[in-house]
């Protein structure tokens, strides 16, 4: 008799799952990852914007289906949000941000880092490492700006896994009028050397076009800004995280388009007196260290203890929309020099020797959007963060404005923990607005 | 009210400034002809070696004054002198500095030089910070020796023929008669040696002029000794160019289109009175900031003009071709 033959084997043939490669594991646990907090977005809330499904589907087609956003056009990615995306359009290129946010990719970034890294450094280099993510086959160059010591050395490690890295230097004071020629030059460089990659050259008309088009992506962003101004709140904050989050990597007009219909629909509410929260709802400015999908944690978890976020000081969201170019005279490099600027000038990440920027842009902040208290976060070992945390807090502090700072990183294990800080911080600021008003 | 508000923030200012200058340009250089005398007094290079203009520079009465006999000046002439001042800082405060950048024939013609460059698709140049905190100095040194030549002359010091020293070495002398077809300044006067070199100078201050221009936004500016002048009474007028230092961001952006390339306006967050000496208040940092009522110019503390972020949008957006 053959083994074909005897019927219990037989039987156990069929039941033997097909072994996953490492790879396809990897692939469904970023799908896992994406569904979960997906679901938790969409089902855990009620009164979701309607047009906030285009957003959904955005993330669901790129990290479930694994659908490429751009098919056809050469992608440059880009590691921080001081790259200058008006530039790699007027290329020809487009500009997908590879800052990530699984845990799944944290885990296998931790190879290449240290211990007491930054989650969102680990996961990011494990999503080049295992080339899950759907656009890391299509990258034509990945450009690395030197911000933070994390990022900067990251460099050479990308360049191991077989990337084309552009290193673009940064300087580490904004203010002197060094440091702002030493960037320009930078882009300058930059623009000139674009060119090898793409294959299309930066001309004036195209860059001009491009800044437009950009420009008109962030009136649409600034638009429903101005809305979240209004009281009672007509948005919660995590629809927007994952909107601006949609820029990393969606097409630009479509991604207006998108923005605009969502602006359409808050206009409506803030008319209405559509309240996306509750009567009491503490407003929250959200700083410090990005959440970027599917990390959306600690916004999650501050709009579960029912607080809404207004505003955020981020570079996911309101550093990568807020500042616009001015441009004097439209020559090639009068734009390119003026893109420069804005990249520079207003940022107000934690790299640079000063914070002073930050901190008036936080109070401002907290100002215009009426808001009742600030939640910092900062990624356990993301050092420039968690330096610059005393100098935010004692801003915030002589200005009377209450602050909680949270240390977190991507893993789901503390949350228990977390959800009750938050909890706790929430329901002050509810006792502190009673007895304001 | 707020229509009207809206409308002035939402300006374009590029045209609006241009139709002004253009006005006021004809005003002060053809006035003349219409019988206009604004008196000699003005804030602003009305040149009187221009034949047909609408009111006189102060900087020609004011060398005159000073260059009387010391025994004159510091009687009765004294108090003509203080006049004069006193009719100058009275038209100055009315806009401030905005005579710089609204009325100055001699800045509207750099405007023009600009304009003939930008559309000659040529690219302005900067100084670096090095060059312009050394440039500026220049201006008071002018002042000061506008000031004290004369006084030289009055005190008998000096040649007589070193009078009114400005004017002779001022590319308005030979540029503004000119459209009135007078060329009759473009000489060098070989009289006397004082004269010869005077005017020598001031034939190649006005090469450097018309170069300088066309390279350089406002060229001559950074050197005028009329805008150091107008710096010393600055603070007396109730015309206002004000910054909100919270609502600041420091992108950069006003310093990015500023002719006079302060810095000040964009880093400085501390002080509510922005106005710096180089300032020709032309408000073009006002029309490029995106910050709402960031940058604002105040009428006796009422505002008139300020920043917004649709202002800016309407503004700086490309259209799309």
């Amino acid at each position: 008799m053959t083994v074909e033959e005897f019927p219990i084997k037989q039987d156990l043939k069929k039941k033997v799952r097909k072994i996953e490669t490492g790879e396809q594991r990897h692939v469904r646990h970023e799908a896992m990852e994406a569904k979960e907090v997906l679901n938790e977005i969409v089902n855990h809330f009620s009164g979701n914007p309607e047009s906030m499904d285009y957003f959904y589907e955005r993330f669901e087609a790129l990290y479930c289906d694994r659908q490429k956003p751009h098919d056809d056009k050469k992608v440059i990615g880009t590691m921080c949000v001081q790259i200058p995306d008006e530039i790699i359009y007027a290329a020809g290129a487009v500009p997908v941000r590879m800052c990530n946010g699984f845990y799944a990719d944290e885990q296998v970034g931790s190879e290449f880092m240290p211990a007491k890294s930054c989650s969102l450094v680990k996961a990011s280099l494990g999503m080049l490492k295992s080339g899950t993510n759907p656009y890391c086959d299509d990258v034509e160059m990945i450009v690395n700006p030197t911000t933070c010591d994390q990022k900067t050395k990251t460099g050479s490690v990308m360049r191991d896994m077989g990337y084309d890295v552009y290193d673009m230097e940064l300087p580490p004071v904004k203010e002197s009028e060094e440091g702002r020629e030493y960037w320009r030059r930078s882009v300058r460089k930059f623009t000139k050397n674009l060119k090898d990659i793409t294959g299309e050259k930066v001309t004036r008309k195209k860059l001009k076009q491009t800044i437009g088009k950009v420009a008109k992506a962030q009136h649409s962003y600034h638009r429903i800004q101005q809305l979240r101004k209004a009281v009672p709140a007509p948005v919660l904050g995590k629809d927007i995280f994952l909107a601006t989050n949609a820029f990393f990597f969606d097409d630009l007009e479509r991604w207006t388009e998108a923005m605009d219909r969502l602006g359409d629909e808050i206009e409506q509410r803030v008319a209405d007196k559509h309240n996306a929260a509750g009567v009491r709802t503490p407003r929250i400015i959200f700083t410090g260290s990005p959440p970027i999908f599917p990390n959306l944690k600690i916004p999650l978890m501050i709009e579960q203890a029912d607080a809404v976020i207004v505003a955020d000081e981020t570079c996911s969201s309101n550093r990568l929309l807020n500042d616009m170019v001015s441009v004097d005279e439209w020559f090639l490099y009068d734009m390119v020099d003026a893109i420069a600027d804005r990249y520079l000038k207003s940022c107000t990440c934690p790299v640079f020797t000063l914070n002073e920027d930050r901190q008036r842009r936080l109070v401002e902040l907290y100002k215009m959007y009426n808001a009742d208290g600030v939640v910092y976060q900062s990624f356990a070992g993301c050092q420039v963060y968690e330096l610059e945390q005393r100098s935010i807090a004692k801003i915030l502090e002589e200005n009377g404005i209450p602050m909680l700072y949270i240390e977190t990183d991507y893993s789901p294990s503390q949350s228990g923990q977390l959800s009750t800080r938050i909890e706790a911080f929430v329901e002050s600021l509810k006792s502190r607005k009673r007895k304001l008003a | 009210m707020t229509k009207i508000k809206n409308w002035v923030n939402h300006v374009d200012l590029r045209s609006f400034r241009f139709w002004f200058q253009l006005a006021a340009f004809v005003l002060l250089v053809y006035g003349g002809r219409l019988a206009i005398d604004l008196g000699n007094s003005l804030p602003t290079f009305s040149c009187g070696y221009n034949r047909e203009n609408g009111g006189v520079c102060y900087l020609l009465p004011l060398q005159h004054q000073l260059a009387q006999p010391w025994s004159r000046l510091f009687s009765g002439m004294g108090l003509a002198v203080l006049t004069g001042l006193g009719t100058f800082v009275l038209w100055f405060i009315v806009i401030n500095k905005g005579w710089c950048g609204y009325i100055c024939p001699l800045g509207t013609i750099q405007d023009w030089i600009t304009a003939l460059r930008k559309k000659m698709g040529i690219r302005y140049s900067t100084y670096s910070d090095d060059q312009f905190k050394k440039l500026k100095v220049i201006k008071y040194v002018l002042l000061l020796l506008l000031i004290f030549i004369p006084l030289g002359i009055g005190g008998q010091f000096l040649s007589h023929d070193l009078g009114t020293p400005f004017c002779k070495i001022c590319p308005g002398r030979m540029i503004v008669p000119m459209f009135n077809g007078d060329f009759s300044q473009w000489v060098i006067d070989f009289a006397s040696t004082e004269r010869m070199i005077l005017t020598a100078l001031g034939m190649f201050i006005t090469g450097l002029f018309l170069v300088g221009s066309f390279i350089k936004k406002r060229f001559f500016c950074f050197f005028c000794p009329m805008s150091a002048l107008h710096y010393i009474f600055a603070k007396l007028s109730p015309f206002k160019l004000i910054k909100d230092g919270g609502k600041c961001t420091r992108c950069g952006d006003c310093y990015r289109v500023c002719d006079m390339e302060i810095r000040p306006i964009a880093d400085d967050v501390v002080s509510v009175d922005i106005l710096k000496d180089d300032c020709i208040m032309c408000l073009k940092c006002v029309a490029a900031c995106p910050e709402e009522g960031c940058l604002k110019v105040n009428v006796l503390g009422k505002t008139v003009f300020e920043a917004t972020e649709s202002g800016f949008k309407k503004r700086m957006t490309p259209p799309e071709e």
